[in-house]
């Protein structure tokens, strides 16, 4: 399609070049960061949830909260203290770099609404599932949960009409293998308590965030990424502390809500932690959005779900080693099948034989 | 007003085929009092809309301050998608 206007332009050609190369290179280092600070994310989150009154919550239970509070109310709470510290860092990222004004201008269009639709599913309800497993089942559920390239690419099969090859159905496959051999230990009768709990809990987030990147992998295409998560952050944190938190607190019943939001959002030992956790879901969703748009929906969420790897592995080093948190070093065949997912991720976005033309033609 | 990565993809569907100065030009009025009304900005609003097939490359050149100039244009299925999503 590209031609050099007038005559041949050597100069024209290399600069054109180096600019690709280098708007793909920004495009997947960006999409790599955002699997990165997904571990950084997941880890704060989870220390914020053992400190300070969380450590009784969860631990000797002073209150009397009964299993349906822990399990759904607090993990709803602990999602929504990470979002809205997140929203508040991304509001503030927004101001500073002049993206306010277009924050509410867009929240009014198509585009805007597809992301506010596609953030009420991949924030409150599929962080809320990933923080209900990660409490039940540990870090296992971080790989289970990055599934979602494999989720997105069928829904935007049958949604959108995507292509879904025989290529990438070895790559939803093998995906699925993995999660399989994470889930393998929960099949024993040894399995922790909780652990298969945890395990569809994960699955759950894996079906939100997989039709978030489909939806908002629509609206990225038109709106600024930076003023893309500030909506998505938003939404996520204003729907957690608005909808999901009181719901769970109704079904509950006994329970003083609203207390128990005050006691998370004051605790200062706790705080500290999702302001950490906040920031980095700000930068870890925002720079999947961003490399994503960049790179295009295949790279961009392949380089993404290197989360699977991520996760463990900053929770390893973050609550386990420098915290000294036990219960963080997760069995030899997850680890394995952490890559092994990997690899499904990026069969089902890229054709190795497309990487081999591309050498060949260089 | 429009949100300025919604101005930017709309102008480049009512010309034949525009770059960053040519943008940057038409919309110069209303939004250069935005931050994010930069060259660099512009160009990359172009790029991400082109590696999301709302956009196409027709050509490139060097221009008078010896800067790489790219131009793109809005295919019919592109244009289309824009109008559907970003009305006036």
């Amino acid at each position: 399609m590209s031609e050099v206007s007038g005559s041949a332009n050597l100069t024209a050609a290399n600069a054109k070049m180096k600019l690709a190369a280098d708007f793909k290179k920004k495009g997947i280092i960006i999409a790599l960061l955002s699997g990165l600070l997904y571990g950084f994310y997941t880890a704060f989150m989870t220390l914020g949830m053992s400190k300070g009154v969380w450590a009784d919550w969860y631990g000797a239970n002073t209150t009397g909260l009964s299993a349906f509070t822990i399990t759904f109310l607090l993990g709803a709470l602990g999602a929504a203290t990470t979002d809205s510290c997140s929203a508040v860092w991304a509001l503030g990222f927004a101001t500073v770099r002049g993206r306010l004004g277009d924050f509410f201008r867009c929240l009014k269009t198509k585009p805007g609404l597809m992301m506010v639709i596609g953030a009420l599913i991949g924030g409150p309800l599929a962080s809320t599932a990933y923080v209900v497993g990660l409490m039940k089942a540990g870090s296992i559920v971080v790989p289970i949960s990055a599934l979602c390239p494999a989720i997105g690419a069928i829904l935007a099969r049958f949604w959108f009409k995507q292509e879904l090859n025989a290529r990438m159905m070895l790559g939803i496959s093998i995906c699925f293998l993995a999660s399989f051999m994470i889930a393998y230990p929960t099949l024993g009768g040894d399995a922790p308590d909780g652990m298969a709990v945890g395990i569809f809990f994960g699955f759950l987030a894996a079906i939100g965030w997989g039709f978030e990147g489909c939806v908002c992998g629509y609206g990225t295409s038109m709106i600024d990424s930076e003023v893309g998560i500030t909506i998505r952050q938003v939404t996520s944190g204003l729907a957690n502390l608005i909808i999901l938190v009181p719901l769970f607190g109704m079904i509950a019943g006994d329970v003083d809500t609203f207390g128990l939001v005050v006691q998370s959002f004051t605790d200062s030992d706790a705080m500290i932690y999702f302001i950490i956790a906040g920031l980095s879901a700000y930068l870890t969703f925002m720079f999947w959005y961003k490399g994503t748009s960049m790179s295009g929906a295949a790279l961009g969420m392949s380089c993404n779900g290197t989360f699977s790897f991520w996760g463990p592995f900053v929770c390893w080093i973050v609550l386990g080693v420098i915290f000294g948190i036990e219960g963080w070093t997760i069995a030899p065949i997850a680890w394995v099948a952490a890559v092994v997912m990997v690899i499904g991720i990026f069969i089902i976005a890229l054709n190795p034989l497309d990487l081999l033309k591309k050498k060949e033609q260089m | 007003m429009k949100p300025l990565n919604y101005a930017i993809l709309k102008f480049v569907t009512t010309v034949k085929e525009a770059c960053a100065d040519d943008v940057m030009a038409a919309l110069e009025g209303e939004y250069s009092h935005f931050k994010a009304f930069s060259k660099p900005g512009v160009i990359s609003a172009l790029m991400t809309a082109e590696a999301n097939g709302l956009l196409e490359e027709t050509r490139f050149d060097m221009d008078s301050n010896n800067e790489l100039r790219v131009y793109y244009h809005a295919h019919e299925e592109g244009a289309a998608t824009i109008n559907h999503y970003i009305k006036d």
